[in-house]
């Protein structure tokens, strides 16, 4: 217990570092954009209505000022440090003034509700049926499966989005092509909400779905074709357990172990987004937040998104790491 | 056995939940509980707004502007219209009579509209436009505060429906700032601005209208906004054309543009602000109830505004007039027309738009001069103008278009515009050696030996007509044997269009009025006082940074007179008769937007045909088509 307490430690003080330096790279780099925030909100500002160019100096030493942009380069980088501590990443530049925190707060359920479901039913559909196959190697249904997984794989993600949206958003328009709940119905705990949401979510996780299958599928398969290959399981076959047996505590148990490193890592990406869909769908979330920023010079919010990107990534890898000691007995910490 | 059961009921549960979401989902396009026939959707070209909940239009880029809020619920004293206008382009919107300026232009005067009321039941009156003016002047950083600070030196409202602005230096053109052309200084109501503690970042998160609308109600996520009509439209200044027609109106965002071709044909977005001519097409061909500008080719609505390929003039390469003209007579502009708008194009061989009252004008009346116009090469004279051009892409499209391309050559011009300048490559050569180019094999040199390269810079997958305009203009001149390069500029147009980062840039630096023939609108900011110096960051609009002792006299004498002074016209055409001899950007075409409506619900829109209103959504002027449109159903 003692030698588990010293490695999570060990793993705590990685993951601090992780984070440390991750937020630092976005710090630099986000500093070192072409886009000039006080460039961009001038030249929308100026874009259509008539401005006397006179004026516009005087615009661009007031925005200064209002933003925040006129200290030194390490007070500037000082007061960021200070209020990413208290998670405050101070106003976002594009949406002057509101707190890249409420437009974060605003996006994250979406991107996390909609990811996080595609990405664990994604997990358990790809992993069941691919242990299946690589199980049942010679049950047609499920070679039929493989084959289809296997083609849509590799598919881009945007093709496929685009011809989900052309067949059940025009062809056969049965399911809502945008946003993330129908128009005028009121948010809340509502029965009525819930399902405009449900349905809105549909076309965005059936295409996270197809997509991302074929991957879980065909590593599982691989996985359990290694394992009943393996002594034990022909030895419980030869015993005369029955197959649902062999194939759920015996077989599946054994090659989850990887694949459940997988599912955290992919858990962390959540939120990181999902740009083409958010794109694709017009649905709500934390990419194009993240795009929209980029594109204003709005360093704020890019980099409060990428700091919650960045933690939820190593925070999964860290919790993977903690506990995988304690599901796989093989593994142990010394 | 029950295990088969099991797997059944699950699987009946399934298929009945699958069923129960997806059933009643092709009406999840258009807001619950609000009938179909008393809403118009219209598209929000600025997509999704980070901003939600913002709807204080005077602080400075923190929220959306055409969510409706510019055209549906906020008023100001002047409307232009870039068309024909609903009772001629200009109208006294707040304002009861045009502006009243004394002799030396230092003092402007208002009259207003009396009977005029915000949405709240209060009032609107001169206290009103002062507070508006005063509030920015006192708050810098806001939407407007630099530019009133710097021209106003006091407001002064002697009774509730007069304003006199005294102006800090003469400015005939004062009231441009409250004339609305896409936008303006709209007017703050003061009864709730004056409780605000830092008007910078009072989110005005309730807002109180002063036109024919109110909110209804809106995504926090920014997707969508919905206005209703004021029960009281009668008191807002709209209400002089009647009763605005659609009892609500949805402002949304409906994605990329593929989805706005879905969505109109899916009757769930009566007007599309803006699409690809290629979704303009598909429309056109399997949606009848769509109607565009034109009811053929080229389908969209020419905006006041000039796309070019500007040049960075202060690079030496491009100092020489000589170099400008011979880059011009390599363009090749049913090329440019083809790859932009797949022909779609309004082509305008001078420095204005030819859109609104401008062809007649500008154009049109200056044929003759074009035509004589004269380019000394060094070894000849040449005329480069050839008015056939338009003529000769209608005629090439008429093949594959048939019936859709005018034949009438006044519809030809309307739709394509007049004429061009004809590639020349040999004046080109001349031209360049006059200016000490010289070509070492099929490769170009400037006069200091090192090859001649340009960075045609352009925005990239964001504006496609322009990226593909700039990347066909780089073409013809890398097959001249100069080095032209394309540069994806993308998020950083802006800031490298400000920087003077770039040697040919595709972007506009002439925008007008459209419907009224002064050009001071962008003219003024040409003047080379506000040349930036190399490295510093230049105020919009003279991206190209050019500067001419003739133009800045051109300038002042417009400065000089009023807005309405036929003189200005006569001033205009010099501006034009020297921007062509000295060519600081190649104009090319109109921007024609590909703002199509649906028929199904409501008709009338505005067309080239019925030019009431600028019809593009987003633009404070398309107002006025809510008064003209009727219900269909």
């Amino acid at each position: 217990m003692r030698a588990y307490a010293r490695y999570a430690f060990g793993r705590f003080l990685q993951f601090l570092l992780v984070v440390f330096i991750g937020i630092n790279i976005a710090y630099i780099i986000t500093h070192a954009t072409p886009i000039d925030p006080v460039e961009h909100t001038v030249s929308v500002a100026t874009a259509f209505g008539h401005t006397a160019p006179e004026a516009i100096e005087s615009m661009r030493q007031s925005l200064r000022e209002l933003y925040g942009l006129t200290g030194s380069p390490i007070e500037q980088y000082l007061n960021f440090w200070r209020r990413v501590l208290v998670a405050d990443f101070g106003p976002s530049l594009s949406a002057f003034p509101s707190p890249v925190s409420t437009l974060i707060g605003r996006a994250i359920p979406w991107t996390v509700g909609l990811l996080g479901v595609a990405t664990i039913l994604t997990w358990i559909i790809g992993n069941l049926l691919g242990g299946l196959a690589g199980y049942y190697r010679r049950s047609r249904l499920l070679k039929g499966f493989g084959i289809v997984a296997m083609a849509l794989h590799p598919m881009p993600y945007y093709i496929a989005a685009i011809i989900l949206l052309i067949v059940f958003g025009y062809l056969w328009p049965i399911l809502p092509i945008s946003g993330g709940s129908q128009m005028n119905v009121a948010r809340g705990w509502s029965s009525e909400y819930i399902l405009s949401v449900a349905r809105h979510s549909m076309l965005p996780l059936l295409s996270l779905l197809l997509v991302g299958l074929g991957g879980w599928f065909v590593g599982m398969r691989s996985l359990v074709s290694n394992v009943v290959t393996e002594d034990y399981v022909v030895y419980a076959e030869l015993a005369g357990v029955s197959k649902r047996r062999i194939l759920t505590a015996y077989v599946m148990r054994n090659a989850i172990a990887p694949q459940v490193t997988g599912l955290a890592i992919s858990l962390g990406h959540v939120f990181s987004g999902a740009l083409i869909t958010e794109r694709v769908f017009g649905y709500p979330g934390i990419g194009s937040l993240l795009v929209d920023g980029v594109h204003a010079g709005d360093y704020s919010l890019v980099l409060g998104v990428t700091t919650v990107s960045i933690v939820g990534v190593s925070l999964a890898v860290l919790v993977i790491d903690l506990i995988y000691p304690l599901i796989d007995p093989r593994v142990t910490v010394s | 056995m029950k295990s088969a059961a099991r797997w059944l009921a699950a699987g009946v549960l399934a298929g009945s939940t699958f069923w129960g979401l997806i059933q009643p989902a092709n009406a999840q396009g258009i807001p619950k509980d609000i009938p179909r026939n008393q809403l118009l959707i219209l598209e929000n070209p600025e997509g999704t707004v980070k901003n939600a909940a913002w709807f204080n239009i005077w602080a400075i880029n923190a929220n959306s502007q055409s969510n409706g809020l510019q055209q549906a619920a906020l008023d100001t004293l002047w409307y232009i219209d870039p068309n024909s206008g609903i009772d001629g382009v200009w109208d006294n919107s707040l304002a009861a009579e045009k502006p009243v300026y004394n002799a030396s232009f230092t003092e402007m005067r208002v009259k207003l509209r009396r009977g005029i009321y915000w949405s709240d039941g209060v009032e609107f009156t001169s206290a009103d436009v002062k507070f508006t003016v005063d509030m920015m002047v006192k708050t810098p950083g806001m939407r407007w505060s630099a530019v009133l600070a710097n021209a106003v030196e006091t407001v002064e409202t002697p009774d509730a429906e007069t304003v006199i602005f005294k102006l800090k230096r003469p400015n005939s053109r004062f009231h441009s700032l409250f004339t609305v052309r896409w936008n303006a200084i709209w007017i703050a109501p003061k009864h709730i601005f004056e409780k605000a503690e830092d008007p910078n970042k009072f989110a005005f998160e309730k807002p109180v209208s002063l036109s024919a609308y109110v909110l209804h109600s809106h995504d926090p996520d920014g997707k969508w906004y919905i206005w209703q009509r004021r029960s009281d439209w009668q008191r807002t200044s709209l209400a002089r054309f009647g009763e605005p027609a659609p009892r609500y109106l949805a402002y949304v965002d409906p994605g990329p543009p593929d989805k706005r071709v879905i969505a109109q044909m899916n009757k769930e977005l009566d007007v599309v602000h803006d699409i690809a001519p290629e979704g303009m097409f598909t429309l056109a061909r399997q949606n009848p109830s769509s109607k565009a500008w034109f009811k053929g080719f080229p389908f969209g609505h020419p905006d006041p505004t000039l796309p070019s390929a500007i040049f960075n003039t202060q690079l030496d390469m491009f100092k020489n007039k000589d170099v400008r003209w011979a880059l011009t007579l390599l363009v090749d502009i049913k090329a440019v027309s083809m790859a932009s708008y797949r022909g779609a194009a309004t082509i305008s061989p001078i420095h204005v738009p030819p859109t609104g009252r401008h062809p007649e004008t500008y154009h049109y009346a200056m044929q003759d001069w074009l035509a004589d116009f004269e380019i000394d090469t060094g070894k000849r004279k040449i005329k480069p103008y050839d008015r056939t051009m338009a003529r000769q892409i209608a005629d090439s499209l008429r093949p594959s278009m048939g019936n859709q391309i005018p034949s009438d050559p006044k519809d030809i011009a309307k739709a394509f515009g007049t004429g061009w300048w004809k590639p020349d490559p040999q004046a080109a050569t001349e031209l360049l050696e006059r200016a000490g180019f010289r070509k070492q094999g099929n490769q170009w040199l400037k006069p200091d030996g090192t090859p001649f390269v340009i960075r045609v810079v352009v925005e990239g997958d964001a504006r496609p007509i322009m990226t593909r305009a700039g990347s066909m203009i780089a073409q013809s001149w890398r097959q001249f044997g100069i080095d032209a390069r394309v540069d994806v500029a993308a998020g950083t147009l802006l800031t490298r269009r400000a920087a003077g980062d770039f040697d040919v840039i595709l972007s506009w630096s002439v925008e007008t009025w459209g419907g009224h023939q002064d050009l001071s609108f962008f003219m003024d900011s040409w003047h080379s006082a506000y040349v930036a110096a190399p490295g510093q960051s230049q105020p919009s609009r003279n991206w190209q940074r050019w500067s001419h002792p003739e133009l800045d006299k051109i300038i002042e004498q417009i400065r000089g007179i009023d807005f309405d002074d036929p003189k200005g016209i006569e001033l205009g055409k010099e501006f034009v008769k020297l921007a062509t001899r000295e060519m600081p950007v190649i104009p090319l075409m109109s921007y024609n937007v590909f703002t199509v409506a649906d028929e199904t619900y409501w008709t009338g829109f505005p067309t080239a045909e019925n030019p009431y209103a600028n019809p593009v959504p987003n633009w404070g002027n398309s107002r006025y088509m809510f008064v003209k449109i009727k219900p269909k159903q």
